[in-house]
């Protein structure tokens, strides 16, 4: 058969396509992390990571090799804050349809606890956090990101990725000595508590 | 004593925490830290806090939900990429993104009777999916579930895929669950009843 397209880009060649089972099962670990721990709960982690799965399925051609977990990080906060958002605003109307979906497969918190393996108290600490500082704190303190990542990220300012962190992790520390009282912002202790009580 | 008279400013404490402090700037505040202990406390609080966080260990992804990210390629509604600038196909096993020369993607599966005649046309056109098959990017999709009365809103844009030129895109029926399947090289359909001569 002739060839008629030697034209061929052969950079289409020299950069071989992972599967979709490779990204799911090489990200999707990630993503759950963040989102279980940006929204505190399995059922809108769930959501989240799904709809950053979507996302980057459907924008995989727009995709530029190397930033991939960059990539994932803002698909996954700004899904994030979007969400927070909506409810902010359904929070006026009357009560949506769909508080209670899905009551039967909601898992107990022991579940929670045996798949996440989060612990409670800084899940409930970092629950209490406005959103904007949530993020800026996860995104720094539990991905490790830089902050010229966080800032990249969110699309905001260096000094402001460093203001909300400060003031997270100082709102985060009052709600850890809040939750455990006698010892302020001991993680161990909390681990302690829930399992043995 | 050249202890400098203001405190550390927050950004800057929880900079320093984080390593974020240039050389210059970290030097001047471990110095002022060795006389001021309110400072030292603020950055010891910035400390437990990111601690606490970063205790908390990893999380392990809901097999259900891992199922379904595996699943999205079935499942997930694609609209079809910016003109020109190629598009995305995927499958469980293998995924493509294309390159300039745009991928292609045609249904696969007609719907249920009666769309045999100007859907078949573009069966006659093998040897475009060959001249394909040579760039590398031959790409099927493969349409589940295709309503019979959907399948004549699908056929006009398969049409306009097979016409002529190579800037293909992925056409999608936005009620149809659908699946795809790619294959690098030229794979020929092989769901279609009698297409060839």
């Amino acid at each position: 058969m002739p060839d008629p397209v030697d034209t061929t880009p052969a950079r289409t060649e020299a950069w071989v396509a992972p599967t979709w089972e490779q990204v799911v099962r090489d990200h999707s670990a990630r993503v759950y992390r963040l989102a279980y721990r940006l929204s505190g709960n399995p059922q809108d982690a769930e959501d989240l990571t799904q709809e950053t799965f979507v996302r980057v399925f459907r924008s995989l051609a727009d995709f530029s090799p190397g930033t991939f977990e960059g990539w994932l990080h803002r698909i996954t906060t700004n899904l994030f804050l979007d969400m927070v958002r909506r409810r902010q605003r359904i929070r006026f109307d009357a009560l949506p349809e769909d508080t209670e979906r899905l009551p039967g497969t909601a898992p107990s918190p022991e579940q929670v606890y045996s798949d996440t393996h989060l612990d409670p108290q800084v899940q409930a600490a970092l629950d209490a956090l406005s959103p904007e500082f949530r993020v800026a704190v996860v995104l720094c303190d539990i991905e490790g990101l830089t902050y010229e990542e966080i800032a990249a990220t969110l699309g905001i300012k260096l000094g402001t990725v460093r203001s909300r962190i400060h003031r997270g992790r100082v709102q985060l520390r009052e709600a850890l000595a809040h939750l455990a009282p006698r010892r302020p912002g001991s993680a161990q202790d909390a681990v302690a508590e829930g399992s043995t009580g | 004593m050249n202890i400098p008279e203001s405190h550390l400013a927050q950004e800057a404490i929880a900079a320093l925490v984080d390593g974020e402090l240039g050389g210059g700037p970290a030097a001047r505040a471990a110095r002022h830290l060795t006389g001021c202990a309110q400072c030292r406390m603020a950055v010891q609080a910035q400390r437990e806090a990111k601690e606490a966080l970063h205790a908390s260990s990893d999380v392990a992804v809901p097999g259900d939900l891992l199922s379904r990210l595996c699943a999205i390629p079935f499942t997930a509604d694609v609209p079809g990429a910016g003109g020109g600038l190629g598009a995305l196909s995927a499958g469980p096993g293998q995924l493509t993104i294309s390159g300039s020369t745009g991928s292609w993607s045609v249904p696969l599966e007609p719907g249920p009777g009666g769309s045999d005649r100007p859907g078949y046309a573009r069966w006659l056109r093998r040897g475009f999916t060959g001249a394909l098959g040579v760039l590398g990017i031959g790409v099927t999709a493969l349409a589940l579930n295709l309503p019979a009365g959907s399948s004549d809103g699908a056929r006009p844009s398969s049409e306009s895929v097979a016409r002529g030129s190579f800037e293909e895109r992925t056409e999608i029926v936005p009620p149809v669950v659908r699946a795809t399947t790619v294959g690098t090289g030229g794979v020929a359909p092989t769901v279609h009843p009698g297409g060839t001569p």
